[in-house]
């Protein structure tokens, strides 16, 4: 639980989009909701492909401490590379111009994740018995630098090790396994797949469904219209009974993992960050 | 601490007005703001509350998504009240991201304006490709999309490298107006968009004919 930090200010940093608003949406939403709560001074969004941008927002700021939690599935390429070489950070605190910038892991990183899985996975399915359920947890896969096969792989593994579903599965659309072949993978006569992004998007909006075999490919760019796709669950294909969920990043329960990562940085860093 | 809610407000207390397409008006109730091009207008619907503004500035006329918010393309036909300063803050963030922050800074004397080169050079990955972009394509690039006619409404306030300056836009459009009715939007270093249009600016020059 996360005490207040009335002279402290958190800054979430989403990757966002020059095409579709849904990609920085969540991060807007957690944001908002943190801020409705009142537990920092301020609380802002950053982006790399969207404003304010990454070079901005340390204008906007007015606290000298100043907690930044990267929006990211998992550590790669953004949480390494991009976010502290725009915003000048030197570690894990940076102190730049009287201030104190905390970096704090990408949310994706918590162990309360797996807790969010489970929850997206049985919401989408009410009623569905988890044991004659293989339930698929799917990454992008081959990105550049992008731990997010990994990180889908160890929420499987968590997923796998509660003994609540027939079978946990990974798969990608990109790289072996491939979603593509979900009828292939799994034996369940149910089958929920959960996709491991921060947002709804072109990839989960289409990519996946058409992968899937629940969506034809469309002609346009994908758009909040592809969000129909979450509301004619249960589609029966390939003799099962299969559930699609949107990406786990709109899960609002998310806004709470944002909260942990502030808390988890002082508990680690203690005194020496403590404002 | 960075008092920019407070310059803000000190801008409102002077006669502040204006913003980008926003025009805002105070009254005992808080702060109503429109497009200007809806002033006098009767049949504007009305939003309450900073976060309303994110939904207003999110698509053009159209429908149109608008990732560039100060992109000269905001639409119309509603109003928005806000209470009190702080939370007019708040609504500017959405309409205009960080361009408050980034006035304020300026006015205290603490923006740096980043040269193109140097934004280019920082870049890794996909973008690395944007520091062969010749100085010629670069002027044209940003003649092209920073405009205030159809691209972008700040002004800009970074050279193409130190002692060069963009020749491709009027001599306005390159310096900090003075801060008046008006709130200045500020542009003190490329944004992705324009990084990103380099990239493609160098790609389509690499292609054989």
């Amino acid at each position: 639980m996360l005490s207040r930090k009335p002279s402290s200010a958190l800054i979430i940093v989403g990757h966002g989009s020059t095409v579709n608003p849904d990609s920085s949406a969540p991060t807007f939403d957690h944001a908002e909701e943190i801020a409705r709560r009142g537990l920092f001074r301020e609380v802002y969004c950053a982006f790399w492909k969207e404003e304010p941008s990454l070079r901005q927002v340390l204008h906007m700021v007015e606290a000298d401490d100043i907690y930044v939690v990267p929006n990211f599935i998992s550590e790669g390429y953004f949480t390494r590379t991009v976010i502290p070489r725009e915003l000048e950070l030197a570690g894990t605190i940076t102190e730049l111009g009287g201030r104190s910038i905390k970096y704090c892991e990408p949310v994706g990183n918590h162990a309360q994740m797996t807790d969010l899985l489970l929850r997206r996975a049985q919401q989408i399915a009410p009623g569905v018995p988890p044991a004659e359920t293989s339930l698929f947890i799917v990454g992008h896969g081959t990105n550049l630098n992008d731990n997010s096969a990994v990180a889908a792989k160890r929420e499987v593994e968590r997923l796998a090790a509660l003994g609540l579903y027939g079978e946990v599965l990974s798969a990608y659309m990109e790289e072996e396994p491939l979603i593509s072949k979900w009828d292939e993978y799994s034996k369940c006569p149910n089958v929920v797949v959960v996709p491991f992004f921060i947002s709804d998007g072109l990839h989960s909006y289409e990519d996946i469904p058409v992968l899937l075999g629940i969506a034809d490919e469309s002609p346009g760019a994908a758009s909040a219209s592809g969000a129909s796709v979450f509301q004619r669950n249960p589609y029966l294909l390939r003799g099962r009974t299969l559930f699609y969920a949107s990406a786990i990043g709109t899960e609002p329960l998310f806004a709470e993992l944002i909260l942990e990562h502030v808390a988890d940085f002082d508990a680690r860093h203690g005194a020496l960050a403590a404002s | 601490m960075r008092p920019v809610t407070e310059q803000l407000e000190r801008w409102l207390a002077a006669g502040g007005r204006e913003i980008g397409e926003i025009a805002i008006t105070r009254d005992e109730a808080g702060f109503e703001l429109r497009h200007r091009a809806d002033q006098g207008r009767t049949d504007l619907a009305t939003h309450t509350g900073a976060e309303a503004a994110r939904h207003l500035a999110n698509a053009d006329d159209a429908g149109k998504f608008r990732p560039l918010k100060t992109a000269p393309t905001l639409r119309r036909g509603w109003t928005l009240r806000v209470a009190d300063g702080g939370e007019l803050r708040r609504a500017l963030d959405y309409f205009y991201p960080a361009m408050s922050g980034v006035w304020a800074a300026h006015e205290r004397g603490e923006l740096r304006p980043v040269p193109l080169r140097e934004t280019l050079a920082r870049q890794t990955g996909m973008y690395r490709v944007t520091q062969l972009i010749t100085d010629e394509q670069a002027q044209e690039l940003v003649g092209r999309a920073c405009r205030s006619e159809d691209g972008c409404l700040k002004h800009i306030l970074w050279e193409l490298a130190p002692g060069q300056p963009i020749t491709t836009l009027s001599p306005e459009k390159l310096q900090a107006p003075p801060t008046t009715a008006a709130l200045p939007l500020l542009c003190h270093e490329a944004c992705n968009l324009l990084v990103a249009e380099a990239r493609s600016v160098v790609k389509k020059a690499q292609k054989p004919a």
